[in-house]
């Protein structure tokens, strides 16, 4: 009985969805538009959070330890930094590792090589590199270091050069996920909407049958079944439109955007996610298909 | 068993004018009953009572002893589905074929799909309209549409028929079968409920007459005459 109610229930969906082809063709593209515009959202937050991870990923405070400080005393301090839940990472660089890759750095060129074998002496100092867990964390972190005991074994903390930059970029950052959350929210908003007064008017169309089957006996759900199986098969039409047209632009778009900000790779971006990406672009078109159906077809069921 | 006690209804609150002003009667099982008057008189309002499609503003509308003023939301497809009614409009579903606005009626009472092949071309034989059955509403005259619509009230074999001018579209020719079916089936023990102002077809019957007039019974014959 149960079966043979779905059964019913999906074939006369399918079978209105067909004979409804016309007024189905213009809500499966509003449907496609809208969950274009939110696909559109998706991507721009992930190349803009990309970008604001890369940019941040530069951020980092570099302190100098006095020339005194012993490997050991150096390491307890590292140890001391690394227990901060702000810290995400310590890199100690030795007198002898920094003198090395000085040396590296500078290869080729006679004239520093020379100067550093005149000095015989080693004239760098070691240095801890640390990382914050988040950008906002650094003055935090730099005045910590200011007021802790091992605040007389270093020599210099470069963060104060840096200020500006690290506050500039936290607020690029910042300001863009706001913008990003905002922007996305307000079109989601609309893309539902329109969706949804969309649905409304398709079943509005089909008022009158909907009476006719209460006055004729049909309880709600057989009425109610058949609209939210087509509500579910123009999402999962418009899911599938997205898809196929989503995927060559990102194919398109991605070595132009890449040439822009080297670090953002959308094409490998989206194929890793495309499981993801199927399931929410479809489940999102088919659930907003279902909700509309369900909401739009209640207030035909008065009489 | 029928029962209409002191039964009021307005439409928008409009107190001045009754479409039904305290109405009581009896209706016995198996009994074929037409309601006769002119326009406004208020016969299609209550045929609507007997399916619940308006609420009466006061009184009961009892059938076998359940009020249908009091039933709740998902009682009123229960008490409909025990009701064939055939529509002054057809109210037929334009995007179903006939065979399918049929067979909606049983797919309502839960009948497997089997059972339903089997029956909705026969009842469509019954009506005329085996020829017929893949075509649209729209592609069907008045009188074609209005078989359809008898042949859905019918399939289910409802223990009540309420007909709405069930002959207003149909030449006298097609008039007088539709009128031969329903003495038909009131035979076989349905309750008939006929609600029509043509003469031809009340005196035809020669069963019950019920006189309505501006929303008050003014005569109620057992084997009346259409005489106003």
């Amino acid at each position: 009985m149960l079966k043979e109610n779905l059964n019913r229930v999906v074939r006369q969906g399918w079978v209105n969805f067909k004979r409804n082809s016309w007024l189905a063709f213009g809500t499966v593209g509003i449907m496609v538009l809208a969950l274009l515009i939110f696909v559109g959202l998706v991507a721009f937050n992930v190349v803009s959070q990309i970008t604001v991870s890369a940019l941040e990923e530069k951020v980092d405070v570099t302190a100098y330890l006095n020339d005194d400080v012993s490997n050991d005393q150096a390491f307890q301090i590292v140890r001391e930094l690394e227990n901060m839940p702000e810290v995400s990472f310590v890199n100690y660089v030795s007198k002898e590792e920094a003198l090395e890759e000085f040396r590296e750095r500078h290869k080729g060129e006679e004239l520093v090589q020379q100067a550093l074998e005149e000095l015989g002496d080693n004239p760098l100092q070691a240095s801890l590199e640390i990382k914050a867990v988040k950008t906002a964390q650094y003055a935090n972190l730099v005045s910590f270091i200011e007021n802790s005991n091992f605040r007389n074994l270093i020599d210099k903390i470069d963060f104060y050069e840096n200020e500006i930059v690290i506050n500039r970029i936290q607020k690029i950052s910042s300001g863009l996920r706001m913008g990003g959350i905002l922007v996305t929210l307000l079109l989601s908003l609309i893309a539902v909407l329109v969706t949804f007064n969309t649905i409304r008017l398709t079943i509005y169309s089909q008022k009158q049958e909907i009476e006719i089957m209460r006055l004729v006996g049909a309880s709600n759900w057989h009425i109610r079944g058949p609209f939210v199986i087509e509500g579910a098969i123009y999402g999962l039409i418009a899911g599938l439109v997205v898809l196929i047209i989503f995927y060559p632009v990102v194919l398109i778009a991605s070595p132009k955007i890449q040439t822009f900000i080297p670090s953002v790779n959308l094409t490998s971006y989206f194929s890793n996610f495309f499981g993801q990406m199927l399931f929410l672009v479809i489940g999102l078109g088919m659930a907003i298909g279902i909700i509309s159906s369900f909401v739009a077809v209640r207030r035909y069921l008065k009489i | 068993m029928i029962i209409f006690d002191k039964v009021i209804k307005d439409y928008n609150g409009n107190t001045n004018y009754r479409a039904l002003d305290e109405i009581s009667l009896e209706i016995k099982d198996g009994e074929f009953v037409s309601i006769i008057g002119p326009s406004g008189a208020g016969k299609s309002t209550f045929i609507k009572m007997l399916i619940r499609e308006e609420a009466p503003t006061g009184g009961r509308v009892l059938i076998d002893n359940l009020n249908v003023a009091e039933l709740e939301d998902g009682q009123i497809p229960v008490l409909r589905r025990k009701i064939g009614t055939i529509f002054q409009d057809f109210k037929l579903l334009s995007n179903k074929t006939a065979h399918e606005n049929v067979a909606f009626a049983l797919e309502v009472i839960g009948m497997s799909r089997k059972q339903i092949e089997s029956d909705v071309p026969k009842v469509l034989r019954i009506v005329g309209m085996e020829d017929r059955a893949v075509n649209f509403p729209h592609q069907l005259s008045g009188g074609e549409k209005q078989r359809i619509a008898i042949a859905r009230a019918l399939i289910h074999r409802p223990k009540i028929l309420l007909a709405d001018e069930p002959t207003g579209n149909l030449d006298m020719l097609n008039t007088f079968d539709v009128i031969k079916l329903l003495t038909k089936i009131n035979e076989f023990g349905t309750t008939v409920i006929l609600a029509s102002h043509n003469r031809e077809v009340v005196n035809a019957v020669g069963k019950r007459v019920v006189t309505l007039d501006r929303g008050k019974i003014v005569k109620d014959q057992e084997q009346g005459k259409y005489s106003i």
